[in-house]
Order: structure tokens, then C-alpha cells, then sequence
């Protein structure tokens, strides 16, 4: 073959590979070197020949990384392939920073790759922000003093804090993935399960609803309820609904703090408005009752009734027997007339050997029968320590103009003549 | 004069007094120049394998130094082959990649580009970078306490366009 002939079936090989490209088989090279003679032609071939290999080899090498082939690997005196090289190196390592960034190494940073470069760069500043955000989120969320919850808009927790954790006595992989009307809020604090339709924070839950309640109930692993404060707030992502945050506090120890201090106040209260020898009202609490049946008597124009009575020589007792037997008598006789009137009626201690009964309904009448009954009855009482003892009685009724003064100052009156007349009797205010 | 030269950080002097025009930096012409002379005139009186050894040597103890004087030892490892990077680069000694790393074994497979040793080189046929292989086996040894391996698989000079380590620790 002469030059002409290597030339002209080269130009055939290029235009087809230019028409058609180079497929799987490549450039052939057309000249069959056996049957170029001249040696300088023949060395020009072989030279040919190696470029076409070399061409070819690139093609295939391009092609696998084309796919993602970074094991590739041509021979190293293949001068087409060398920039494709650096490009596998820079791919390689990309790769495994992607694997870094995975695994939470955000030191990373490409340099020299051009608007790539620029982009990952960014990307990984956005990724540090965010961490950023998220570990200040978490921080909160872990040293808050509230339980949270996040779940799906059905219910379903995916995310507790510690301190739900904490306060319900679930692991979080126990409780994940649960419905949270189905496990945590299924009662109320009286005991009672909520039925199908009226769970309040499912019902918030699902329609995207905000929920407060300050005496709620949640049920904890142990099964035991304890009594919570809730705050539900719906989230949304690009107006759709898309779950809720419920953040919770235990307030078994404010509930406790309230029933004590209700129990002091009513001990109290009851220690204001009681006599503390008797243990029945005191005279402040009987003047505050005073006023309210007063009241009473004045609008439904009702009977009131009225008794004072006092303890006939009750310092003869005290002399003959000592004070702590004088209290005694005091303490057994107001025993014997609380059980002997009605609950309707109000009765105090006066002040020393002197009571009081506010006998609410009842006429002067019958209240002069019921104070003479009393009195019948003390005088057959054994008091042990004497064995008798005597009452006077002064009985009045309220009057249309009276207050609690003149209804007091005319019981007081009828008291007086029935000690003037020779005491254990009964003297009422119409005499 | 001592009868063997100990090398220290200070002895690279005051550039900044020394070199007050010129600055601190020169071309990499003129340290490639200096290298392979160097190979050239050692390989001729020692032969070219212990030349190798030497560069090898040299090359750790620069790692050695290099970690000690300009690197931060504290970080994490992620963090300390960030700041590895980014010192190479803003020495203008390579950019340094990874593409393999086994933390626990302690074995990497990692790329420097735009090696100052070798990039834009010739084809020789076999890998040139003796001295980056001692610098990068001084740095991780330094940083680690464990001695360290380092062997150039691909290099400019065989025809790849960036330089590939493997890199391990050796046990013991």
C-alpha cells in the first residue's frame, strides 16, 4: 500500500465513525500493516494503530464513568484519558464526602471544581445553620421542664423528650409510632374512658385545632392517671395540616398544694367559727348566720325564733367543783342540745355559761315548747360532776323593724325575768 | 559547627525581616529545581534506592514538623484533615483529597492534585513523589502516635493526572 491508499482508507474509517460514531467496537484501524511495505509508512501505521487503541480506550473509560464507574482504570501511558483521570479522582472524593456529610462530618469543603465547588460549599453552610438550629432545638427540648410530644395529624407520636420520657415512664421506642389517644390520653381523672368522637386532643389533633386544658389527665406506663396541664397547637406545612405539638406539665404537685391548702383554710375557717371548749359556733359565727336568717325572715316573711339561756349558779359549780368540772358541765350540755335540735337550727356559745339558738320557721309559740322541753331535759341530765344543774330561758321571735341587736337585747330581757322569777323557767319576750 | 545538623522550625528564619521585598514565597520552578538536583547528585553518590530512603526520611520529618508547628493536634480527626486541606492548599503544597478512609484500621486511599512535586512533569514511568510520601506518613504519625506507611500508587509522572497514596498504620 502506498500513501495514498493509507490515506484514503483512513478518510473511510473517520467519515464512518463521524456518520455513524464509534459503537461498541470502536475505531478499527483499516490498514493491515502486512501489507504496507515501505518501513517509514510501516512506522507511521504502528504509531496510527497505537492512537486508535488509545482513542478507543478513552471511549470506553469515558463511558464508564459515564455510568458511575469509578473502579475504571486505563492504561497509565494513555495520553486521551489523562484530564478524564483527574475528573475520576475529583468524583471519587466526592464521593466520599457525600459519605462524610451522611455520617454528620460537616468540616468538608470542595475546592477548585469550578460553580461545583460554589454549590457544595453552600450546600454544607446551609447544613452547619441548620445543625445549628437543631441543637439549639434540642437543648431547649431536653432541659425544658415539660414533657412534648410531636405527632401526625392521626394521632401518632413521633417524637417524645426526655422529660415525657421521664414523666410517663415510656421509652421512647415503647411509645413511637403509638397513637396518642389510644395509649397516653384515653381518661379522664375521674377514671372514666373517653368513647369514640369525644377524645378532646384527638379531636384538636385531627382538625388542626388548638387545645388548652389546665386539668387534664394522662395515663402513664404503671397504668397510674396523672394530672396534667396540656397545651396542643396544631402545625402546618404549606397550609396543610401536618401534626401537632403537645407539650404537657405534671401537676400532681399543685393539685396536692391546692388540697392542703384547702384543708387548712377549712381548718380555719373552722377554727374562726368555733367555740373551742364545745366545738359548737362561736358567737362571731353565730352573729354571722344572725344577719343571713334575718334576711331570710325579712324576704319570705318567715318566722325566726330566738333562745337564750344560761346555766342557773354556774359559779357555785365552778367554786364547788373547780373550773375544769365547770367545763366539763359546759361541754356535756352542749352536747345534750346539739342532739336535741333540728339541723336547720343554729346554735353557739354565747360566752361563758350563756347560749344561743337561732330556730329558723319556728313561731314564738312553739318556740317556748321546744325551749321547755330543753329545759325538762336538763334538769333530768346527769351531768356526773353535780349530777343536776338548772337552765333559765329567755325565748323571742323576730319582728317585722328588728336587727340582730334588738332580736338579741329582747331574748336577753326575757332571760332576765326568768332568772328574777326564780330561774330553771322559761320567760318569752310576750310576757 | 556540629558534626550532624538538627533541623528546627526556627531555623526557617524571620522571612519577613529577612526577605523584606521579595516576601516569603518563591516559584515552584526554583523548589523543583533544588529537589531534583538534589535526586540527581545523591543518586550519583549513593545510589538512586537510598536516594529514595532519604527523600522518604526527610519528607517525615518536614510531616513531623509541619504537624507540630502549623496544624491544630486537638481536633477530631475529620476536623484535622479539614484543616490539613486547607493548610496544604493555602501553602500552595497540594489539594488534598480523600477517597478512601477506615478510621478504625487506620487506612486511606487520598489524592494530591496540583502537587508541588510533581504536577506538570514529564511521563518517567514510575512515581516521583518520595518526599510527599515521607510528609504525609510524618503528619499522621504525629497526629496519631502510630507510625504510618505511605506509598504512591499513581503519580503525574506515570501518567495520571493526580497523585494516589495508600496510606496505613503499621501495626506494632
Amino acid at each position: 500500500m502506498n500513501s495514498r491508499q493509507i490515506l484514503e482508507d483512513l478518510n473511510t474509517c473517520f467519515e464512518e465513525a463521524m456518520q455513524r460514531g464509534l459503537g461498541q467496537k470502536g475505531l478499527i484501524f483499516p490498514i493491515d500493516l502486512d501489507n504496507v511495505d515501505d518501513d517509514e509508512l510501516k512506522h507511521i501505521c504502528v504509531r496510527l494503530a497505537a492512537i486508535f487503541d488509545m482513542l478507543n480506550e478513552s471511549y470506553h473509560y469515558s463511558e464508564k464513568l459515564a455510568k458511575g464507574d469509578l473502579k475504571a482504570k486505563p492504561s497509565r501511558t494513555n495520553i486521551f484519558a489523562m484530564p478524564l483521570k483527574g475528573l475520576q479522582a475529583s468524583l471519587t472524593h466526592l464521593t466520599w464526602q457525600a459519605n462524610q456529610v451522611a455520617e454528620g462530618d460537616l468540616s468538608q469543603q470542595v475546592h477548585f471544581l469550578g460553580r461545583f465547588s460554589d454549590s457544595f460549599n453552600h450546600m454544607i453552610k446551609s447544613l452547619r445553620e441548620k445543625e445549628v438550629i437543631e441543637q439549639r432545638l434540642k437543648l431547649i427540648s431536653n432541659v425544658i421542664g415539660e414533657g412534648i410530644f410531636l405527632v401526625t395529624s392521626e394521632g401518632k407520636i413521633i417524637f417524645l423528650n426526655p422529660e415525657a420520657s421521664r414523666l410517663l415512664g415510656y421509652f421512647p421506642d415503647e411509645i413511637e409510632n403509638k397513637f396518642i389517644h389510644e395509649i397516653i390520653h384515653t381518661q379522664r381523672l375521674d377514671g372514666s374512658f373517653y368513647q369514640p368522637g369525644d377524645n378532646p386532643i384527638f379531636n384538636a389533633i385531627t382538625h388542626g385545632d388548638k387545645y388548652n386544658n389546665t386539668d387534664g389527665c394522662f395515663t402513664c406506663k404503671s397504668g397510674l392517671l396523672m394530672p396534667v396541664m396540656i397545651a396542643c397547637r396544631p402545625v402546618f406545612k404549606e397550609d396543610i395540616l401536618d401534626g401537632a405539638v403537645i407539650a404537657f406539665r405534671d401537676i400532681t404537685e399543685q393539685k396536692n398544694y391546692l388540697k392542703s391548702l384547702e384543708t387548712i383554710n377549712s381548718l380555719l375557717e373552722k377554727q374562726a367559727s368555733t367555740d373551742t371548749l364545745t366545738g359548737i359556733y362561736n358567737r362571731m359565727k353565730f352573729d354571722e348566720k344572725l344577719m343571713i336568717e334575718i334576711k331570710r325572715a325579712h324576704r319570705y316573711n318567715s318566722p325566726l325564733s330566738f333562745v337564750m339561756f344560761d346555766i342557773d349558779n354556774f359559779k357555785k359549780v365552778n367554786d364547788t367543783y373547780g373550773h375544769l368540772a365547770g367545763d366539763n358541765v359546759l361541754k356535756r350540755l352542749a352536747g345534750l342540745v346539739a342532739a336535741n335540735i333540728r339541723d336547720t337550727d343554729i346554735f353557739a356559745r354565747w360566752g361563758g355559761e350563756e347560749f344561743v339558738i337561732q330556730l329558723p320557721g319556728l313561731s314564738l309559740a312553739r318556740a317556748i315548747i321546744f325551749a321547755e322541753k330543753l329545759r325538762h331535759k336538763i334538769e333530768k341530765y346527769n351531768f356526773k360532776e353535780p349530777e343536776k344543774i338548772t337552765v333559765s330561758f329567755g325565748v323571742t321571735v323576730f319582728q317585722a323593724r328588728d336587727n340582730n341587736i334588738t332580736l338579741t337585747n329582747r331574748a336577753d330581757a326575757a332571760l332576765y325575768r326568768a332568772k328574777e322569777n326564780g330561774r330553771n323557767q322559761v320567760r318569752s319576750s310576750n310576757e | 559547627m556540629e558534626k550532624v545538623y538538627n533541623f528546627k522550625w526556627d531555623h526557617l528564619g524571620d522571612l519577613s525581616v529577612g526577605r523584606p521585598n521579595l516576601g516569603k514565597e518563591t516559584s515552584v520552578m526554583v523548589y523543583r529545581l533544588m529537589q531534583y538536583t538534589f535526586k540527581d547528585v545523591f543518586s550519583k553518590e549513593i545510589g538512586k534506592q537510598k536516594t529514595i530512603e532519604l527523600f522518604v526520611k526527610a519528607g517525615a520529618l518536614a510531616g513531623k514538623e509541619f504537624c507540630r508547628n502549623v496544624l491544630d493536634i486537638s481536633l477530631p480527626f475529620d476536623e484535622f484533615i479539614a484543616e490539613l486541606k486547607e493548610k496544604l492548599v493555602a501553602f500552595k503544597i497540594g489539594i488534598l483529597r480523600i477517597e478512601e478512609a477506615d478510621k478504625k484500621k487506620l487506612q486511606f486511599v487520598l489524592t494530591v492534585s496540583e502537587d508541588l512535586d510533581c504536577s506538570g512533569l514529564p511521563i518517567f514511568g514510575e512515581s516521583v513523589c518520595n518526599y510527599d510520601e515521607g510528609f504525609i506518613a510524618g503528619i499522621l504519625k504525629e497526629y496519631t502516635g502510630k507510625k504510618f506507611t505511605a506509598k504512591e500508587i499513581d503519580c503525574w509522572a506515570t501518567g495520571d493526572r493526580t497523585c494516589r497514596f495508600e496510606v496505613k498504620a503499621i501495626e506494632g
